[in-house]
């Protein structure tokens, strides 16, 4: 009961500052992925190395549970690029598909609608897929610390690339004036 | 630093600040945040009514938590807090977004019909790689992972070139 009670404490806090920032607008989202709003993306990359900072410290105090997703060179690689399709297209990612509904957007009502028939799908084919397309090139829970081996060293590196990443963003997405937020 | 003018929206610094702090909140009281598993999980609690014994024969929703998980109530709690922002602010709402119209007219059903597939297509793929923006770019990220950093690249690369072909190559532009 209390794991359901900080879940649903947590998505509200997450809900609401994503849709505070405007992640949940999908024609916001299309001006990003069309270099036209910078801002979406920069939050996020933002977000990220502030995480991972913090996580350092929580981690540095015995606290904190993680839990590092395997690279699969295959399976990985080949979700990415259909999961940017599916992105581009709708604009909605699955977490804030359920924000966008909460907000009342009709579109991201079926957006969640083919999101629960694409696992449903994905969940019935498992058995399948994962021996085909996962795990002949599964290259285990590696971490930037797998290849420098300092714990610091990774997480400078990681800061740095993301604060490149975030200087880039900021160099070549150009705001677009003439469109309102919706 | 750029900020975002003429707008209803939180300045992105102060908002990924909170952002972050809520994720490391739910790393040190849960652990690595996901949300397309709340879709797995919410298939899990139609299931367990309608065919239970279809559940015990397929992996996915074995190694996935159903109904009464974190995960099941941070989506459902993500859906929560988009209500009550949304009710706090003044943003307008389209069923067809500007950029979608200009493109493909005013019609519902197509842009209802393209968000479906977009949806189908997220998640789908989400659930073969183990997570999504969040629970594999962000957290796996924030924890220093390869699959994430990896996912986060080329989800970033496809999606801008998925918008182009899309919306257009001069889609966005000012009109001037």
């Amino acid at each position: 009961m209390t794991q359901v009670l900080l879940g649903l404490f947590s998505g509200i806090a997450f809900g609401y500052v994503i849709q505070r920032v405007g992640a949940t607008n999908p024609n916001k989202m299309a001006l990003s992925h069309l270099m036209r709003e910078p801002y979406i993306p920069q939050f996020m990359v933002l977000a990220v190395a502030l995480s991972a900072a913090g996580l350092f410290g929580l981690q540095a105090a015995g606290a904190g549970r993680t839990m590092v997703l395997p690279t699969s060179l295959v399976a990985t690689g080949l979700a990415a690029v259909i999961f940017g399709v599916g992105w581009g297209l709708a604009g909605y990612c699955p977490g804030t598909t359920w924000a966008a509904v909460g907000e009342g957007r009709m579109d991201a009502v079926f957006a969640l609608l083919g999101g629960l028939a694409g696992a449903a799908l994905f969940a019935h084919l498992h058995e399948v897929l994962i021996p085909m397309l996962y795990d002949p090139t599964n290259q285990g829970q590696i971490t930037l610390q797998t290849w420098f081996g300092s714990r610091w060293f990774s997480l400078v590196v990681l800061l740095a690339v993301f604060a490149a990443a975030y200087l880039l963003i900021g160099r070549y997405f150009r705001p677009s004036h003439g469109f309102k937020d919706s | 630093m750029q900020q975002q003018t003429e707008t209803q929206y939180w300045r992105i610094a102060p908002a990924a600040m909170a952002l972050a702090g809520i994720i490391v909140f739910i790393f040190a009281t849960y652990g690595p945040p996901a949300s397309s598993s709340g879709f797995v999980s919410t298939l899990e609690g139609f299931l367990e009514v309608v065919d239970p014994s279809y559940l015990k024969g397929k992996t996915h929703y074995q190694i996935i938590p159903g109904v009464g998980s974190w995960l099941m109530a941070f989506v459902v709690g993500m859906a929560i807090g988009g209500f009550v922002a949304g009710r706090a602010s003044r943003v307008e709402l389209r069923d067809v977004p500007e950029l979608w119209e200009n493109r493909f007219g005013p019609s519902r059903l197509k842009r209802y019909a393209a968000t479906f597939v977009g949806g189908f297509l997220i998640l789908f793929s989400s659930r073969l790689a183990g997570g999504c923006t969040l629970g594999l770019f962000i957290s796996g990220s924030a924890q220093l992972a390869i699959s994430g950093l990896y996912f986060g690249v080329l989800i970033f690369a496809s999606a801008m070139l998925t918008a182009r072909l899309v919306y257009g190559p001069k889609a966005g532009e000012d009109e001037s």
